[in-house]
C-alpha cells in the first residue's frame, strides 16, 4: 500500500490504537532469542538443578554427601587451590601488562593490545597442545635445559598441578588485563607526572596514586578470573593428565563414567551457585558487558 | 487538501495561507513530579512561521516533539487544520522537521538522504528524482547530490535537512534549533535564506531556538516560554516594544529596570516616584500609591547637553564603558536610580567616554514600558 | 595516553616476560608443524611439509574440517539473528524489563559451559537432537548470543536516536526503519559479532564432548582425540592451521572495525 500522507486517519480513536502496536513491534525482535535462550538454554540448566534434588533419590542426599565424601572434599579443595594461585598469578602478570600499556604511547599500545588480544581468541584446544608439546618429559623445555646441561634429568613440569597451573594462567591473563585495563585508561597520565613533580618517588607515586586508582579494575578481574577458572575443563584435562582431579572433570566422570546424574549434577549446581552469588556480591565494579564487550 | 496537491511535485505555492493552522489546546507534559510543559495554548495561522522562544529548560523542545508526536503529552490536545492528531504516531503525521544537529543518515549520499521520505511513500524512481533534484535545487545543492553529509560543511547539512524535511511537501515544517551549530556569519547568512525559503514554499513552519535575534528576524510570531509556561505571544517587534513581564523585556534584548511608586495619576500620564527622583511615564493607568515596574531599554537613554531638556531626566558618572564597533555600552551610576546601561550610536555619541566622566541622562515620558513582575504574571 | 611517566624497569621486565609466555606456545607450534622427524619436535635437517600433506590428505581429519564449518556457520546465522534483534529491541525499548532481558543472554558467558554440556545431554536425549549436526548447531548457536548481543549493543550506544526518529517522523514504518536507518549503521557490530560467534562454535568442544559421539565428529573433538591417543606432528599441523585460520578471522574483524571508524 503507498504510504500517502494525506491518508491521514480522521478519527483520533483509531490512533490510540496505532500506538501500541509501534511498541509491540520492539518488543517482537525479543521473541527468537527470548524462545532460544529459555527452550535451549535455561530449561537444560535448571534440568540440572532438578536433578540435584531428585536423583537417586528426592532430597539433599547429594548435598549431604559433600560433608561426608572425602574424594569429594579432595576435588573442591584442589579446585579451589589451583583457582586460587591462578587467580593471584594472572592478577600479578596481567597488572604488570595493564600498567605498562596504560603508559605506552597510543602507537606502543596497539602492539601491546595485539600481544594480549591474540592469545585470547586462540583455540583453548591448541593452547593446550602446545604446552604438552613445550613441557612433557622429552619436551623442548626439558631437551632444552638438557642440552645446556642445566639438569640432568627432565623437570615433571606437566601433567600434574604445576602444569595445570601454567596452562590455566596463560588462558586467564588477557581476560585479567582487559577490565584493569579498563580501569587504568581512566586514570590520568598527569597525575603521576604531578606525583613526581612534587617530589614523590617513581614507587610512592605508584603506592600512593596510581594504585588505588585502579584498585576497583583489579577487583574486577579478581573476580572474573576466578569465576571463569572454576569451570575449566579442557585445560585441566589435558595438562593435568588424570592425575589431578578438578570440579569440572570430576563432573564428567560422575555422569559419562560413573552414571551418577545426582552427584555431577549437585557439584555443578554448587559451581552455578558460587558464580551467581560472586557475581551479585561483587555485580557493582563488575561491568560484565564492559569486560567482555570493551577490549575485544 | 486533495490528493492531486500532494502529488503535486514540490513547488512554490502562491503567495500565504496556504500551509496548515496548528494549534495546541492546554497541552502538557509532567515527567513523574516534574511539569516541563505546563497548560500551554496557541494558535499558528496558515503559512505562518512561528518560533518557540525560551531558555533552556523553557520546555520548548518538549512542545516541538509533541507536535512531531515523538512526545505523548500528558494533556491537552494537538490539532491540524481543526482536526485532533494527538494520539497519531509521528510517522503517520508525516511532519518535515529539521532535527538539532540535522540527523542525516551517514550511511547515505546528499541524494539518498532527501530520497528517503519518498522511498518510504513508495514513489516511482522517476518521480523521487525529479523531487529530489527539485528539492536540492530550492537549497542551491544539486552540485552535491553524490556527496555524504559527512564531506558537507555545517551550513551545507543544514540546507540538505532542509531539503530532505520539505521535499515530500509536508503539511508542517518543525525545525529544532536548526542554526545553533553554525559560526555566527554563517548563521546570519542562512537566517536570511531560511526566511526566503519560507516565503517561497508558503508552507507553516515552527521553529524552536533560545537565539533571540534569530525569533526576532525570522518570524511572524514569537511565543517565548519559561518555566513550562507561555509567557507571551506576538509578532516580533510588539514583543520587543511592549513585553508584558519582566522575563520578556530582559530575555529579548537588555533592559534596564525601575521601580516606583505612584504619585499621582494625571493627564499626560503617571507620575512616579522612584528612588529620590520623580519620573514621569506616559500610557498607564493606575490609582496613586501602586507599586510600578518600568522597563527602559537602554537605547532609549540619551545623553542630554548642557542645554537639552528631557521628560525624565537624572544625573550621573560614568562607572564603565565598552567600545563595541556599531556603539558605546555605558554602565552610569546614579544617587537616585543606581545603575543604568546606555547604549549610544558611536558615530553621533556626544562625547568620548571614560570612567567617573559626570552625565546627564534623559528619556522621553512613552520610552519606558510597565511590566509585570513574573510572579505576578502566572 | 602518554603523560610523560613511562612504566619502571621492573614493570616493564614483567611486562615482555608476560607477552613472551602469552605468545611462546602460539609461535611454538610453527616450527614444530614444520619438522622433519615424525614424532614431536624441532626440525633437526629441514622444514618438512610432510605433517600438512598427511593432515590435507586424510579423509577423517578433512571430514572434520568440513563438519565443523559446517555447524559454525550454522550456529553463527542463528546468534547474529536472534542476538541482533534482540540487541536492537533492548536498545529502544530501554526499560529495567529489558534489562533483565539482557542479563538473560549473557548467562552463557557466565555459566560454565560443563554445566550447559550435561544438562544438553539429557535434555538433547528427549529432544532426540544427540549426536545430530543439527543438535550441536543449535547448542552453539544459542552459546554464540551473547558475542553478538555484546557487539551490536555496543554499536548500537553509537547510534544517533535522532536518526531513528528522523526516520519515523518522515513516515518510516517499524520494518523500513530497520532495514534502511539501523541495520546498515550498525552492520560492522554485526559483522564483529557474526566473526565472534563463528570462532565461539568452531573452537566449541566441551559441549560437543557430551551431544556428539560418532556421527558428529567436529574438528576440536578430532584434535581432543588426537592428543589423548597419539601426539604426532600431524597435531601440530592442525594447530597451526587453526591458529592461522583465526589470525585471519581477527585481523578481518580489525578491517571491519577500521572502515567503521573511518
Amino acid at each position: 500500500m503507498p504510504r500517502d500522507a494525506a491518508a491521514l486517519p480522521a478519527a483520533p480513536v483509531a490512533g490510540h490504537g496505532l500506538a501500541l502496536p509501534r511498541e509491540a513491534g520492539w518488543w517482537l525482535l525479543l521473541v527468537p532469542a527470548f524462545l532460544l535462550m529459555t527452550v535451549l538454554y535455561l530449561a537444560p540448566i535448571l534440568q540440572v538443578l532438578a536433578i540435584s534434588v531428585t536423583e537417586p533419590a528426592p532430597g539433599l542426599g547429594n548435598y549431604e554427601r559433600l560433608l561426608t565424601h572425602p574424594g569429594l572434599q579432595r576435588v573442591i579443595v584442589t579446585t579451589l587451590r589451583i583457582c586460587l594461585v591462578t587467580t593471584i598469578l594472572s592478577l600479578l602478570l596481567g597488572y604488570a601488562l595493564s600498567y605498562v600499556i596504560a603508559l605506552a604511547s597510543p602507537r606502543a599500545q596497539r602492539w601491546w593490545l595485539l600481544g594480549v588480544l591474540l592469545p585470547l581468541w586462540i583455540s583453548v584446544l591448541v593452547r593446550a597442545f602446545a604446552w604438552v608439546t613445550l613441557l612433557r618429559r622429552q619436551g623442548l623445555v626439558n631437551e632444552g635445559l638438557l642440552g645446556l646441561g642445566l639438569i640432568d634429568r627432565p623437570l615433571p613440569l606437566v601433567w600434574n598441578e604445576f602444569g595445570i597451573v601454567v596452562g590455566m594462567v596463560h588462558y586467564m591473563v588477557p581476560y585479567a588485563v582487559l577490565p584493569m585495563l579498563a580501569a587504568m585508561r581512566e586514570i590520568d597520565p598527569r597525575l603521576l607526572a604531578a606525583a613526581r613533580g612534587l617530589g614523590a618517588s617513581r614507587g610512592t607515586a605508584f603506592r600512593r596514586v596510581f594504585l588505588p586508582l585502579s584498585a576497583p579494575g583489579l577487583v574486577a578481574a579478581g573476580v572474573l578470573v576466578f569465576i571463569v577458572t572454576l569451570g575449566f575443563y579442557i585445560t585441566p584435562a589435558i595438562l593435568g593428565g588424570g592425575k589431578t582431579l578438578m570440579a569440572a572433570e570430576w563432573i564428567k566422570l560422575q555422569i559419562l563414567d560413573l552414571v551418577r546424574w545426582g552427584m555431577g549434577a549437585m557439584l555443578a549446581t554448587m559451581l552455578v551457585v558460587t558464580i551467581l552469588t560472586l557475581l551479585g556480591i561483587f555485580s557493582r565494579i563488575l561491568d560484565l558487558r564492559r569486560v567482555f564487550g570493551g577490549g575485544r | 487538501m486533495s490528493a492531486a496537491t500532494r502529488e503535486a511535485p514540490l513547488a512554490p505555492r502562491a503567495g500565504k495561507g496556504t500551509g496548515h493552522a496548528l494549534e495546541l489546546r492546554a497541552l502538557s507534559k509532567r515527567y513523574g513530579a516534574f511539569t516541563a510543559v505546563d497548560a500551554v495554548s496557541l494558535r499558528v495561522e496558515r503559512g505562518q512561521f512561528l518560533t518557540l522562544l525560551g531558555p533552556s529548560g523553557s520546555g520548548k523542545t518538549t512542545i516541538l516533539m509533541a507536535i512531531a508526536g515523538f512526545v505523548a503529552p500528558s494533556e491537552g490536545a494537538v490539532l491540524l487544520d481543526g482536526r485532533d492528531i494527538t494520539a497519531l504516531p509521528p510517522e503517520r503525521r508525516a511532519f518535515g522537521m529539521v532535527f538539532q544537529g540535522y540527523a542525516l543518515f551517514p550511511h547515505m549520499t546528499v541524494a539518498e538522504n532527501v530520497a528517503f521520505p519518498l522511498r518510504v511513500r513508495r514513489l516511482s524512481r522517476a518521480e523521487r528524482e525529479a523531487k529530489v533534484r527539485a528539492a536540492l535545487d530550492l537549497v542551491q545543492l544539486d552540485r552535491f547530490a553524490d556527496r555524504r553529509p559527512a564531506q558537507l560543511s555545517g551550513g551545507q547539512q543544514q540546507r540538505v535537512a532542509l531539503a530532505r524535511a520539505l521535499v515530500f511537501d509536508p503539511d508542517l515544517l518543525l525545525l529544532d534549533e536548526p542554526l545553533s551549530a553554525l559560526d555566527k556569519k554563517l548563521r546570519a547568512e542562512l537566517q536570511e535564506e531560511l526566511k526566503a525559503l519560507h516565503r517561497r514554499v508558503g508552507r507553516t513552519f515552527v521553529n524552536v531556538t533560545h537565539d533571540q535575534e534569530e525569533a526576532l528576524s525570522l518570524s511572524d510570531q514569537v511565543a517565548i516560554l519559561n518555566h513550562g509556561r507561555l509567557v507571551q505571544m506576538g509578532a516580533p517587534a510588539a514583543l520587543y516594544e511592549r513585553p508584558r513581564t519582566r522575563f520578556v523585556a530582559d530575555f529579548l534584548g537588555t533592559s534596564n529596570f525601575l521601580r516606583g511608586t505612584v504619585q499621582e495619576a494625571g493627564d499626560p500620564g503617571l507620575a512616579l516616584q522612584a528612588g529620590g527622583t520623580r519620573l514621569l511615564q506616559a500610557g498607564a493607568d493606575l490609582p496613586p500609591g501602586s507599586p510600578v515596574l518600568l522597563s527602559l531599554r537602554p537605547e532609549k537613554i540619551a545623553l542630554l547637553g548642557e542645554a537639552e531638556r528631557a521628560a525624565n531626566e537624572v544625573a550621573g558618572t560614568i562607572a564603565a564603558w565598552a567600545y563595541l564597533g556599531a556603539g558605546y555600552s555605558l554602565t552610569v551610576r546614579t544617587a537616585d536610580l543606581g545603575a543604568l546601561r546606555v547604549a549610544l550610536p558611536a558615530w553621533r555619541a556626544p562625547i568620548a567616554p571614560s570612567e567617573g566622566l559626570p552625565v546627564r541622562l534623559g528619556w522621553a515620558a512613552d520610552a519606558a514600558v510597565p511590566v509585570l513582575e513574573d510572579a505576578d504574571a502566572a | 595516553m602518554n603523560g610523560g611517566h613511562p612504566a619502571g624497569p621492573l614493570a616493564r621486565f614483567l611486562a615482555w616476560g608476560t607477552v613472551f609466555y602469552l605468545l611462546l606456545p602460539i609461535t611454538i607450534v610453527i616450527p614444530v608443524s614444520l619438522t622433519d622427524q615424525r614424532y614431536l619436535s624441532l626440525p633437526q635437517e629441514g622444514l618438512s611439509l610432510q605433517h600438512y600433506a598427511r593432515l590435507l590428505g586424510s579423509e577423517a581429519w578433512l571430514s572434520a574440517i568440513g563438519q565443523s564449518l559446517w555447524i559454525a556457520l550454522g550456529a553463527t546465522a542463528v546468534s547474529v539473528v536472534a542476538g541482533t534483534l534482540c540487541a536492537i529491541g533492548c536498545w529502544r525499548i530501554g526499560r529495567r524489563s529489558s534489562e533483565l532481558v539482557r542479563v538473560l543472554m549473557l548467562l552463557p558467558l557466565i555459566i560454565p559451559s560443563i554445566v550447559y554440556a550435561i544438562g544438553l545431554y539429557r535434555w538433547f536425549g528427549w529432544l532426540d537432537l544427540l549426536d545430530r549436526l543439527l543438535g550441536v548447531t543449535l547448542a552453539h548457536g544459542v552459546t554464540g548470543i551473547p558475542y553478538v548481543v555484546i557487539t551490536v549493543s555496543t554499536a548500537l550506544a553509537a547510534f544517533d536516536p535522532r536518526l531513528e526518529q528522523a526516520a519515523r517522523g518522515m513516515g518510516a514504518s517499524l520494518g523500513q526503519t530497520l532495514r534502511w536507518v539501523i541495520l546498515p549503521r550498525i552492520m560492522p557490530g554485526i559483522l564483529s559479532g557474526a566473526i565472534f560467534a563463528f570462532i565461539h562454535s568452531w573452537d566449541e568442544l566441551v559441549m560437543v564432548l557430551f551431544i556428539a559421539s560418532r556421527q558428529v565428529v567436529t574438528l576440536p573433538r578430532k584434535i581432543w582425540d588426537g592428543i589423548n591417543e597419539n601426539l604426532d606432528p600431524t597435531m601440530a599441523a592442525v594447530a597451526v592451521l587453526l591458529i592461522l585460520f583465526t589470525v585471519l578471522l581477527l585481523a578481518l574483524d580489525g578491517a571491519v572495525r577500521s572502515r567503521a571508524g573511518r
